[in-house]
């Protein structure tokens, strides 16, 4: 596929023009700092240079804080019952390689075993526009130290800035449709001008673990009975903020509702849930495999660099895109974490 | 611009959450807090012993229920459902006539083919009978095929033992020994004790005995201490474990127990394989 080079300032024309005929989301100003995916509208500020990553990663407009799985309605002791899917089509824009990791693992999650009808099929309708990381979005980032920064998997057209113009690439079939009529100029040189733009990164590029990421799995897996369970704990508050805001958290609760004004329909729908959240690994009877917030924790993160990483041999299923140890309250970060095992691991071997 | 995908062009199963309605048969009062259901289902669960179900009212929610029947070719299910919150109340307050979702079966579950020609010892602690039963009425229901079969079930208080009926008729074929923590005043014809003490008296060869145990979870350990008293070897034990549960389908992460879903690996687990897993068994 040809990849073309345009002015930075086509960019916003060209979003706005696929706006008009699609959802759009694009990381948009949001508070005084922040910046929320929202779709874009006429009048929308499309830029990507003031980027922050967003509070809530995008990867969750395929898997909604809560969805409803199916309706019903009851006639006596019959029912009738409709799943719920949303095949509606959207764009991400303006994703980063963190975020497109994020997707990618929430993909080969819902493909593993019995397939996810509800996430698969908006996966399936959703096209991906990537945007490159030359710079590191904040001091909380560490995507370089997950493997993240070069991920590419997943996007239908990867953008990359070089100098004051942006290499567009379509990566599928799809990319190449979305970018049809926009008549952008044919590029020479690609792969030189990639090189000169990811030559121009900070090296180290964001914060780095003490160990090669190779080694996480490992480190992480000999360490149960770790002191460092408990000192990460001492002041969490259980609230689970750090699952909510995870591209690759994903567990939920499932719940049933009536309708209130008729009681004979009504819908099962599911919710986001957390396991750093007290009753979560609670069963009937009131046993918790998991009471205290160290068990919780510890759960947590060997998900991210031990069963999950595993289970799909993966490097890491923690991004490194920061998003937890940022909205965490208590300023737990899963970074420190791991290099406080690291450390341990150091200190007992 | 033709760039909509439909879900008809994926080969995804719409239905993985949709429950299949099933009409109550029966509804039996076995104890103060567990009643056992007879529902018929539209077409044969398949299912294998030790496996479960997810168990719903529309409008109410959905649970995780074993199976307690052995497997069948008719259309029928028997669950034992312990009232022990809102949603299982509901449950205890349906007759029959009434319908309930089912999803299913999940979970590993037994290979009755592991046990042929083996000694088998059941061993259940309250409600650890109902999944029990599922894998105890075939192996009663083939005798030449399985070795001799001791069944030893537990309870608090006579008031509260399961499948009475059930375990008076297995007793006429097989070693029954049924065990109270206390009579707490009440008639009772069995054992006062706890599951564990009939286990030394036994008469066991480990070469050729398989466990298979299910009840809550302060019953293993002591159990297991006494079959290692036993030399029954951790490979030649089955154990049945107890998760919450949302889905069924290893996502929802909540009967993750390490890098193993309870519902898709478990909820039987060979004991060999889960003894070095933490928070397996507390």
């Amino acid at each position: 596929m040809s990849t073309f080079l345009i002015r930075k300032d086509a960019v916003p024309d060209w979003i706005q023009r696929l706006a008009r005929e699609n959802a759009v989301y694009f990381p948009q100003r949001a508070g005084q700092s922040g910046f929320r995916f929202e779709p874009v509208q006429e009048g929308s500020e499309i830029q990507f240079e003031q980027y922050h990553p967003t509070i809530v990663p995008p990867g969750k407009k395929l898997a909604p804080a809560g969805e409803v799985l199916f309706q019903y309605r009851r006639e006596g002791e019959d029912a009738v019952v409709e799943p719920v899917v949303d095949a509606s089509f959207r764009i991400l824009a303006g994703v980063r390689p963190c975020d497109l990791k994020g997707i990618d693992l929430m993909d080969q999650a819902n493909r593993e075993g019995c397939a996810d009808p509800h996430y698969l099929t908006r996966r399936a309708n959703t096209a991906i526009i990537a945007y490159d990381c030359l710079t590191p979005c904040d001091k909380a980032c560490f995507c370089d130290a997950t493997g993240s920064l070069r991920c590419r998997k997943g996007a239908d057209i990867f953008l990359t800035p070089v100098d004051e113009d942006v290499l567009v690439e379509p990566l599928s079939e799809r990319g190449l449709a979305l970018l049809a009529g926009a008549n952008f100029p044919i590029c020479g040189n690609v792969e030189a001008r990639k090189a000169k733009a990811e030559g121009g990164r900070a090296k180290p590029f964001g914060r780095q673990f003490k160990a090669p990421l190779q080694q996480i799995p490992g480190i992480v897996a000999k360490q149960w009975h770790s002191p460092v369970w408990e000192k990460h704990v001492q002041q969490c508050f259980s609230c689970g903020s750090c699952n909510l805001v995870c591209p690759t958290c994903y567990c939920f609760n499932v719940q049933d509702d009536f309708d209130l004004t008729n009681t004979s329909a009504g819908q099962r729908s599911r919710t986001w849930d957390g396991c750093m959240l007290p009753n979560f690994a609670e069963v009937a009877g009131g046993h918790n495999f998991r009471s205290h917030p160290a068990d919780r924790q510890r759960h947590r993160v060997k998900r991210k660099f031990e069963y999950l990483t595993k289970r799909f041999e993966e490097g890491s299923f923690c991004t490194g895109c920061g998003r937890c140890g940022r909205q965490c309250t208590a300023g737990i970060d899963i970074f420190d974490i791991v290099n406080d095992l690291v450390d341990n691991t150091e200190a007992t071997s | 611009m033709n760039v909509t995908a439909s879900a008809s062009d994926t080969t995804l199963d719409k239905n993985l959450y949709l429950p299949r309605m099933a009409t109550i048969l029966a509804v039996e009062e076995m104890t103060a807090r567990e009643k056992f259901f007879r529902v018929e289902l539209s077409q044969p669960l398949g299912h294998r012993p030790g496996q479960f179900v997810m168990l719903s009212r529309l409008g109410i929610g959905e649970a995780p229920i074993s199976v307690s029947c052995g497997p069948r070719d008719d259309t029928i299910l028997e669950m034992v459902v312990r009232n022990a919150g809102s949603l299982t109340q509901v449950f205890h307050g349906l007759q029959p006539g009434q319908k309930v979702g089912v999803r299913g079966p999940f979970g590993s579950g037994f290979d009755l083919a592991d046990l042929y020609d083996k000694d088998i010892v059941f061993i259940a602690g309250g409600l650890g009978l109902a999944p029990l039963r599922s894998l105890i009425q075939p192996v009663l229901a083939q005798p030449d095929r399985f070795g001799t079969v001791t069944i030893i079930s537990g309870c608090r208080t006579p008031a509260e033992e399961l499948y009475r009926a059930d375990l008076q008729s297995w007793s006429h074929k097989v070693k029954v020994i049924r065990l109270v923590d206390k009579t707490a005043n009440l008639p009772w014809d069995g054992q006062v004790g706890l599951v564990t003490a009939p286990i030394a008296q036994l008469d066991l060869d480990p070469g050729r005995t398989v466990v298979a145990l299910c009840g809550p979870p302060v019953m293993y350990k002591f159990v297991l201490m006494e079959l290692d008293a036993r030399r029954i070897p951790h490979s030649q034990i089955f154990v049945d474990l107890e998760r919450r549960m949302k889905c069924g389908v290893g996502k929802c992460g909540h009967c993750q127990i390490n890098h193993v879903y309870c519902c898709q690996e478990g909820p039987v687990y060979r004991f060999d394989h889960i003894e070095h897993l933490p928070e397996a068994l507390q």
